[in-house]
């Protein structure tokens, strides 16, 4: 059993890399991407405000496989052709966007208006105002949904297959085909719960980080 | 005169909330605005410091407009002359507005240093002279969930004062504080204009204007409608309403 | 608060512009590029040809443990190509998308147990025939199905967008007959198999060359294979229509290799027998 573990390794630790990949690239563009949608959707231009609801309503409102489809086999037929990683990568941004950029929102429109106020009978300009007084207590009150969000990606990474790509399932579902085993799932499975746990922990450490203020 | 304050107008969607205020600051001043929640007393306050803006007349601070009216268009400081005013004005909020996740330290030299250029030593320096007038010095390094009210009332005041400001204004200073902590604001202010500064203070508590204020301007209804000099101000009103809150 | 909000946009726009091309340029270039090639000329020119491929479809193309696509076609093609003088890249793909991968130019054919149906004729070019198999019903060795006509009332499982469930769809009511009034798609034969041992799926409905595999993997005893069949398909090469050249060149290529028994002995070494029509 555990050298028919060990002999899976190989291929299933190429699709993990797949899934860290994505996983990762999706975060780190997704976060500040989700605050622009939020600044976005809270402009006082009525019009941009209205274009990005749309977005958000679009991008949570359609199944994010659908995006996938969309974006890899749909917009080559106008002429926009992206490779299979940069399609993946690009859909999950757009969507977990506007995932993050709704979490985002509420982050921002729960901190007092008295910060702004203050902010600005200092001197402060907007931009200034909100890098160094407005972001970091909304940063300290959207990490726990953000958490939940996080994890819903390393799961939502699976998805990647539908562009061709291999990542962990897809790879835990090749072994078990090739050895009519079910082994190779549950392997899969391991290696999402130690990057889900891993995540949570890393999480909970940046949360406690941002406990010496309330 | 280093405020100047010339037929301001304000409504919100109709209702008229200041109509017509006019009256100066003096240097070295302070000044008191009281008069029954809903007169426009805090409205007053913000406009005076950019935070709202006027449908009418003007705001000078020192010698450089805030805005003035012309030809019936209003005519709003440039970014740069917004930021030499807003150095001039201090502002203490009524619940105080500190930054929650900054160190009171942090929270006094947050402006100097990232706004005016001021280095660091420099406004650490000035910050130090500062907690140790308002007594804080201890409490540098707190943060202010970890402060009671009146510390941190006193720590706003130091934010406020970091430039040197020549105008500091507090909205309802003693609203947020237990009564026998009144006394010690009382004294803060009386130390801030013997240094020169003018002081403008909005309050509804008529015995501590009479404790800290030259000047008294009472509110109604958006309008001023008894002024004076604290002598001539309790003694000289003609007005039933002003005489009732004045004794109430 | 207008003026504001945008100008922080305009700063966040830029810094994520600054934060995507940087991202951009260290994201790793596929290993098949998006060729969009039409014409045998184009295919030299670049050097390769991109071959789609469903990496679950064991034995016709498959991960080994180490992660290398092999199989019994992947072998085939990269004899065929061999001799063309070109480079093959296996390109995983959806097998539900492969027309779509096809057709936007993503991979330059189909080679994986790749079923010649009318329906599929419409959308691509197939090659000349490889290999002949039948579709076949798969049960339990103790169920009491024993013909086409017993799978009325039943559960009938097939593999999703392949050619069993076009054998089915091929017979005018047929499909409606089965509990359910159609029959439940898995992704794979393997899972339909264990539908199957599980109780809920009475009959699995599947290519006999495919559904051999999985029966010799999970114990031949277990199951049936029916007399009683859906006909008998052929394996054939997908290629763009346009596409003539390359596929007169596979044609001619896989004439070649049954002439001197190089496929019949790839196929002994997948199936230890030569089924190589």
């Amino acid at each position: 059993m555990l050298s028919y573990i060990l002999n899976l390794l190989p291929s299933m630790l190429e699709g993990l890399k797949m899934t860290i990949s994505v996983f990762i690239l999706t975060l780190a563009l997704s976060l500040p991407f989700g605050i622009l949608i939020a600044l976005g959707r809270l402009s006082g231009n009525k019009l941009i405000s209205s274009i990005f609801q749309l977005y958000i309503w679009v991008m949570r409102g359609t199944p994010l496989m659908l995006q996938l489809v969309f974006i890899f086999f749909g917009l080559p037929v106008v002429g926009i052709t992206f490779d299979r990683f940069d399609s993946a990568l690009l859909a999950f941004v757009l969507n977990y966007g506007a995932y993050m950029g709704e979490i985002f929102r509420a982050g921002i429109q729960s901190i007092e208006k008295g910060q702004y106020e203050a902010a600005k009978v200092l001197g402060f300009g907007p931009t200034k105002a909100f890098i160094r007084i407005i972001l970091p207590q909304v940063i300290k009150r959207v990490i726990p949904p953000i958490t939940n969000e996080v994890i819903s990606l390393v799961k939502d990474t699976s998805l990647v297959y539908i562009v061709g790509l291999g990542e962990l399932l897809r790879a835990g579902k090749i072994a078990s085909n090739r050895d009519a085993s079910l082994v190779p799932l549950a392997v899969a499975a391991g290696f999402y719960l130690i990057l889900t746990a891993l995540m949570t922990e890393g999480f909970k450490r940046y949360e406690k980080k941002y406990a010496y203020f309330e | 005169m280093v405020l100047e304050v010339k037929n301001i107008k304000k409504s919100f969607q109709g209702n008229i909330v200041l109509s017509d205020i006019s009256f100066g600051l003096d240097s070295g001043e302070v000044m008191a605005v009281v008069g029954p929640s809903g007169a426009g007393k805090t409205t007053l306050l913000r406009c005076i410091n950019a935070l709202e803006t006027s449908d009418g007349g003007s705001i000078k601070v020192d010698d450089k407009y805030l805005y003035r009216e012309e030809k019936g268009k209003m005519i709003y400081a440039d970014k740069k002359e917004m930021k030499d005013i807003r150095k001039k004005l201090g502002m203490v909020f009524q619940n105080f507005n500190l930054f929650p996740h900054k160190t009171v330290l942090e929270n006094i030299i947050e402006s100097p240093v990232n706004v005016y250029g001021v280095s660091k030593e420099e406004a650490i320096a000035e910050a130090g002279k500062l907690l140790q007038m308002l007594e804080l010095t201890e409490k540098a390094e707190a943060y202010p969930h970890q402060m009671s009210g009146g510390q941190r009332q006193r720590a706003a005041i130091a934010r406020a004062c970091a430039l040197r400001p020549s105008i500091m204004c507090f909205d309802e200073p003693t609203s947020a504080l237990d009564p026998e902590l009144t006394e010690g604001i009382a004294a803060i202010i009386e130390k801030l204009a013997g240094q020169g500064m003018s002081i403008l203070v909005i309050t509804h508590d008529m015995g501590f204007a009479k404790r800290i204020a030259d000047r008294i301007i009472f509110m109604e209804g958006g309008q001023i409608v008894h002024s004076g000099t604290k002598d001539e101000f309790f003694e000289g009103s003609d007005n039933e309403r002003v005489k009732r809150f004045i004794q109430s | 608060m207008n003026k504001k909000i945008n100008r922080i946009l305009i700063t966040f726009t830029m810094i994520i512009t600054i934060l995507a091309a940087f991202t951009g340029c260290s994201a790793k270039e596929p290993a098949a590029a998006n060729t969009k090639s039409t014409g045998f000329a184009k295919l030299q020119e670049q050097g390769y040809v991109v071959v789609g491929l469903d990496d679950t479809f064991v034995p016709m193309g498959f991960r080994d443990a180490k992660g290398e696509i092999v199989g019994f076609d992947v072998d085939l093609a990269k004899e065929v190509f061999k001799r063309t003088g070109l480079e093959v890249k296996f390109q995983p793909i959806d097998w539900s998308m492969k027309e779509s991968e096809l057709n936007s130019g993503n991979i330059d054919m189909i080679w994986n147990g790749y079923t010649i149906t009318a329906e599929r004729k419409e959308k691509v070019a197939f090659s000349e025939p490889y290999i002949a198999s039948r579709q076949v019903i798969v049960t339990l060795a103790d169920s009491a199905i024993n013909a086409k006509a017993d799978l009325a009332g039943k559960t009938v499982a097939t593999q999703s967008a392949s050619s069993s469930l076009d054998a089915i769809n091929t017979e005018p009511g047929l499909a409606a007959s089965f509990e359910g009034g159609e029959p439940v798609l898995f992704a794979t034969n393997n899972e339909a198999l264990m539908d199957m041992e599980a109780g809920r799926t009475d009959a699995v409905v599947a290519d006999e060359i495919m559904i051999r595999y999985y029966i010799t993997e999970r114990g031949q005893e277990k199951y049936k294979i029916l007399d009683e069949d859906f006909g008998a398909d052929e394996y054939g090469i997908g290629i763009r229509k346009e596409d003539t050249e390359l596929l007169e060149k596979v044609n001619k290529t896989l004439d070649e290799m049954k002439a001197d028994g190089s496929s019949a002995a790839i196929s002994e070494k997948w199936f230890g027998e030569n089924i190589i029509k």
